[in-house]
């Protein structure tokens, strides 16, 4: 039977391991490298990277450390953050890294989706959208670190990206994310209704049950998981660590 | 020595970086005088299956690689498209395979089902006949799996697992020197590692 | 090329070494530090330990009471915090091990862990694991992964041994910050002269001053987020703060062994292969960097320690010790090199200089032995162990 993917999402600003709080103010989590090698000895199911300050910055993805990384997994790698052309998302595949998650880029330069798939095949290509919830409760996409509203529907966006050729949507959820309040299931199972590719539920995972609640009633495909696998708890100390394996199974079930 | 052919499409590092890990010394080459002096070959891939052939037959190996392991019989390891390429035909192209195995690659379709496609992420693999190449796996053995595409052997005994999915696809096939793994071992923990351990040891 | 473990059986004088006089009751042999052996052949350290047990009544009902007493002190101390002492943890046994001691005798420790970035994946679960099923909180702080390796650095190249130090006195420094941050008064340390021995005198040493003397000269990066404990830091809060340290076991009947069974039993706690190897970092100095550069192995410690406590028999603790060598990780060295940006010669030629120790570079030594009669007193108020005490204030031999 196929898994549910637990994705550790990994938050770097350039050489440094972060760990935001709703896109915003940010603590420091440690080294990328010894980091990679705890999740590669606790045997996680993928490991997905986002320099999340790269757009903004105007940073070019940093490929040495891209290569580090590789270089120490034996796991399936994406890799988002400052993507906005062909030529380096070909460099990032070519490293072994699977998958690039491409955001901005994609609202700015569709075609670059397409290109990436026709050439690396759909499942090269994450779309990732981030989403915030207005005060009506009505859904925003945005790009740009959450900063730059982006005037399209949510899950015509998530549509569209699909027919442009995306494999898999990682959603996140900008109110959830870093909260420990449990994933937007609502949205999620929006999108994933309304797309035929894997969604990956991310933001404001803070325990099992969060888990089994979006997979189950969010129909996520797969989750992304940040400040539980970061600190041991809410408000603790940083401790890289991942759930017993046996007690999501029995709730996943 | 294993030697991985670079035909131009996948991404060798991660396997070579496997090997290391496990102590097995490879060669990345597209040379034939390489080739020729090979003992265990790997065949690598990612991407379409007609691109992957004419890369092959461009690239001028075609020849070496049919001698070798049709003729000199020495084993080789064709690992997710790479597997896909020992078949006789794809649904995806009109180009036809390597033809070293009697089978056939065939796409996913699932009507009235919610699965995605392609598959994608950790599965099982069911032993459905003993060799050595899957020698000490175990009931938790699983591997990462990325694929629209699925390999049906012609003979049943040819095929040593299946998966589920949708429905029981052959995940690893072997006739005689030619194995053939739909999965991707070098992004598959230690149970890859001992997948490729037991490759080097055969 | 040779593998690691080849280059440990060349470097390690121990392997080839025939010792020419072993003490008759644990393994320390002549190249101790400071070692002498009594008509019978029993060396210093185990005289060592045998006072420090008649001292502390280790193990024997006058030191049950003792530590219980401190506990109740402990308590009452504590009253209206929400903590009332702090315990450092690696994910090894003996600070597992004293978080569940701590929870059983009622206390409400705050858990203190120094992340220098080369933790393993079984350190981090193994404080996960007690951790959670104890409900005790934890409190890090994490430092600069570039500044840490930049002071990593700066002691290889400085060639001493005490590569571990810079880690040791952060963890004090942040053991002080998080007991002031929440008023806790007490630190309790999981150290056991019964379990791990006596480090021998003379080799080792460190202080705030070693490491920044040390760096000054080798680093380039500036200290921002590695907690260093300079003098005056250390003064502050031993003797304006009066926060204290307590080792229980040095009181307590306290087993190694029995606390590896414990804790993997209760809390799926997993050892590692060697002792202190859950960093990586450790598992380098103790597995290669001691061994091949200063003819140190400090299996010695903990195998003589156990032979004294009849945990395992002398034979066997020899045959350990002479016929075995540490457990080396594959590419442990690959990840140090790659790690530290040392290529394969620079490694080599550093490994190769002669040994350098820290008597080389400046350290507070002399201060502390100026002060020796102030830390007497502190000594005596528990500000300060005992065995900083002994160490830090006495002029070597």
């Amino acid at each position: 039977m196929l898994k549910t993917r637990i994705i550790p999402c990994l938050q770097l600003i350039n050489e440094s391991l972060v760990k935001t709080i709703k896109f915003d103010k940010y603590g420091y989590i440690g080294d990328y490298i010894n980091t990679v090698r705890i999740f590669n000895e606790l045997e996680v199911d993928e490991l997905c990277f986002l320099d999340i300050r790269a757009t903004k910055e105007n940073r070019k993805p940093n490929i040495k450390i891209l290569h580090e990384i590789a270089d120490e997994c034996f796991m399936p790698l994406s890799y988002g953050g400052g993507i906005n052309n062909f030529d380096i998302a070909k460099q990032i595949l070519s490293i072994g890294f699977e998958k690039v998650v491409i955001n901005t880029a994609a609202a700015k330069n569709p075609e670059l989706i397409t290109e990436i798939s026709t050439h690396f095949g759909a499942q090269a290509v994450v779309a990732s959208i981030d989403v915030k919830k207005n005060v009506w409760g009505k859904y925003h996409v945005y790009i740009n670190d959450g900063s730059e509203k982006f005037n399209m529907d949510v899950t015509e966006w998530a549509k569209r990206l699909e027919q442009l050729g995306a494999g898999e949507i990682l959603l996140t959820s900008m109110d959830r994310e870093g909260t420990w309040l449990g994933f937007d299931v609502e949205i999620t199972k929006k999108v994933a209704a309304a797309v035929g590719i894997p969604v990956i539920a991310n933001g404001g995972a803070g325990n099992i049950e969060h888990i089994a609640d979006v997979v189950k009633n969010g129909m996520a495909s797969a989750v992304g998981l940040g400040s539980m696998l970061v600190y041991q708890k809410k408000g603790m100390g940083v401790l890289v660590n991942f759930p017993d394996k046996d007690e999501i199974e029995k709730q996943l079930l | 020595m294993i030697t991985i052919i670079n035909y131009g499409m996948g991404n060798l590092g991660s396997v070579q970086n496997m090997f290391k890990r496990i102590g097995v010394p490879t060669e990345i080459t597209n040379d034939i005088n390489e080739i020729k002096k090979a003992q265990k070959l790997l065949l690598p891939g990612v991407g379409a299956f007609g691109a992957a052939m004419q890369k092959i037959e461009e690239s001028g190996l075609r020849e070496i690689l049919d001698q070798k392991v049709l003729e000199e019989k020495i084993p080789v390891l064709g690992i997710c498209l790479g597997m896909q390429l020992l078949s006789q035909s794809s649904e995806e192209g009109i180009s036809p395979g390597l033809g070293w195995i009697s089978a056939r690659t065939l796409k996913f379709n699932f009507t009235n089902s919610a699965l995605k496609i392609p598959h994608m992420g950790w599965n099982t693999v069911h032993p459905v006949k003993e060799s050595r190449l899957i020698e000490n796996f175990d009931n938790e053995t699983r591997f990462y799996f990325v694929h629209s595409y699925y390999v049906k052997a012609d003979n049943a005994e040819d095929v040593l697992t299946t998966t589920h999915y949708g429905l029981d696809f052959d995940s690893i096939i072997q006739h005689e020197n030619i194995y053939g793994a739909q999965f991707h071992p070098e992004k598959s923990h230690k149970f890859g590692m001992r997948l490729l351990e037991n490759f080097a040891r055969i | 090329m040779n593998t690691p473990v080849e280059i440990i059986k060349d470097k390690t004088a121990n392997h080839f070494y025939t010792a020419e006089k072993i003490c008759t009751r644990c393994i320390y042999d002549e190249r101790t530090p400071s070692i002498l052996f009594d008509e019978n052949g029993v060396c210093n350290y185990c005289h060592m330990v045998d006072a420090l047990i008649d001292e502390y009544q280790t193990g024997k009902p006058e030191g049950e009471k003792k530590i219980l007493e401190i506990v109740e002190r402990i308590k009452k101390d504590g009253r209206g915090k929400k903590y009332d002492c702090v315990v450092g943890v690696s994910g090894g046994t003996d600070s597992s091990y004293m978080v569940y001691w701590a929870i059983k005798n009622n206390l409400r420790p705050l858990a203190v862990h120094y992340d220098n970035t080369w933790n393993t994946a079984i350190a981090t679960e193994n404080i996960r694991k007690v951790l959670t099923h104890l409900k005790v909180d934890l409190y890090t702080h994490v430092v600069n992964n570039k500044e840490m390796d930049d002071i990593y650095r700066s002691f290889f190249l400085a060639g001493v041994p005490e590569i571990d130090s810079p880690t040791d006195i952060a963890l004090a420094e942040i053991m002080y910050r998080a007991a002031d941050k929440y008023g806790i008064k007490y630190v309790l340390e999981g150290h056991s002269f019964i379990a791990e021995g006596i480090t021998p005198l003379g080799k080792n040493y460190f202080d705030g001053k070693y490491i920044a003397s040390i760096h000054k000269k080798f680093g380039k990066i500036r200290m921002k987020t590695y907690p260093n404990m300079p003098f005056w830091t250390f003064v502050k809060w031993i003797a304006l703060k009066r926060i204290k340290k307590i080792r229980p076991y040095w009181y307590m009947q306290y087993s190694k062994e029995n606390a590896k069974a414990f804790l993997a039993k209760e809390f799926g706690w997993q050892y590692y292969k060697g002792h202190h190897l859950e960093n990586r970092m450790t598992a380098f100095n103790h597995s290669y960097y001691f061994p091949a550069k200063f003819h140190i192995d400090y299996r010695n410690n903990t195998l003589s320690a156990a032979v004294r406590a009849g945990e395992i028999s002398r034979e066997k603790a020899l045959d350990e010790y002479y016929n075995n060598h540490p457990y080396l990780e594959p590419e442990l060295l690959e990840y140090f090199k790659k790690r530290l940006e040392f290529t394969e010669e620079e490694f080599k030629k550093i490994m190769n200089q002669p040994p350098k120790y820290w008597t080389d570079y400046p350290t507070y030594k002399k201060t502390f032995e100026i002060l020796q009669p102030f830390f007497y007193i502190l000594m005596k108020s528990s500000l300060v162990p005992k065995s900083f005490y002994m160490k830090y204030c006495f002029p070597v031999k």
